[in-house]
């Protein structure tokens, strides 16, 4: 134990002669604005594309608070997950609609598709944050089983829509015939 | 023990069955966004639990395939019979006897009903000789 002690008051005397206090503070400013910069090094957004995010999807795609999340491959407004609620959940205040328009996405860390439900929230005014168009095996009014154009609200207690969930609900045997 | 081959026969028979049939994924897909998973539907979406009502009457046989719904679901002839084999079943708790066949379906479904809720109530009120 006393060994320990000296090793260390050693140190410790050493490092107090050698080094001012001015030192140390600059040293440790360096350390805190280098670190707060190295995102910004293309290292760093280089690696955010392995990183594993949702679903065991790497990168964008992987992380529901993006319009690249790949359960978005269909969805038509602003996702949940920006809005103060999740990619499965309403935020507060807001119902998520029984009636919902359903299709398939294809994950591509497992390369299956599954069946997704985009069930609207509803009951406060729209977020306005995130907005997110991607449309894939999207169909005109005519096909209005398959179109997101509608507002899906209507099966709701209030019909003011809010944001949009991409809830998944099972493994689908085929992808939809739109795609 | 001497059970337990014939156990797994039956198991292994009733597997590839399992794996191709597309009923509950078709109902999913085509349905389900409306009518909702339990078949319960909403305020503005018939519930395909009232389907009870028209069990065995005259003309609900054909009005199953008529309704819009089923009549323009973007599926082949054969897995829209075979959906409304599976469904009727669900919903009525009796199986369509005889069952839809793919070229039932197929002439059906060209004359889609029109005024499906008022064709609906036509079915339902009629008087049982």
């Amino acid at each position: 134990m006393s060994r320990l002690d000296r090793w260390f008051e050693g140190m410790s005397r050493q490092s107090a002669r050698r080094l001012s206090r001015r030192s140390w503070l600059s040293r440790f400013g360096g350390v805190l604005v280098g670190g707060a910069a190295l995102p910004l090094l293309p290292v760093a957004r280089a690696a955010e594309k392995n990183k594993l995010g949702e679903d065991g999807v790497k990168g964008r795609e992987g992380d529901p608070r993006r319009c690249e999340y790949w359960r978005h491959c269909a969805i038509d407004g602003f996702l949940c997950s920006c809005c103060g609620g999740s990619h499965t959940a309403c935020p507060p205040g807001t119902e998520m609609s029984p009636v919902t328009w359903i299709g398939t996405c294809r994950n591509p860390a497992d390369g299956i598709d599954y069946i997704i439900s985009y069930n609207d929230c509803c009951g406060k005014t729209f977020c306005g944050r995130c907005m997110c168009n991607r449309n894939e095996g999207e169909r005109p009014l005519y096909h209005w089983y398959r179109n997101n154009d509608i507002n899906w609200c209507g099966g709701a207690k209030t019909q003011t829509y809010s944001c949009s969930t991409a809830v998944l609900v099972k493994a689908a045997k085929e992808p939809q015939p739109e795609k | 023990m001497k059970r337990l081959p014939f156990a797994v026969g039956l198991l292994l028979l009733a597997l590839p069955a399992r794996a191709d049939s597309y009923e509950e994924h078709d109902y999913i897909l085509n349905c389900s966004g409306c009518h909702r998973m339990d078949g319960r539907g909403s305020r503005t979406v018939p519930s395909l639990l009232d389907m009870e009502e028209l069990r065995g009457k005259p003309g609900a046989r054909e009005y199953w395939v008529q309704v819009p719904g089923a009549a323009q679901a973007p599926l082949a002839d054969a897995r829209l019979a075979a959906l409304l084999n599976w469904l009727v079943k669900r919903f009525t708790g009796q199986s369509p006897n005889p069952a839809y066949t793919d070229e039932e379906v197929r002439r059906l479904r060209r004359t889609p009903a029109r005024d499906p809720l008022a064709e609906r109530a036509k079915i339902r009120d009629a008087k049982v000789r």
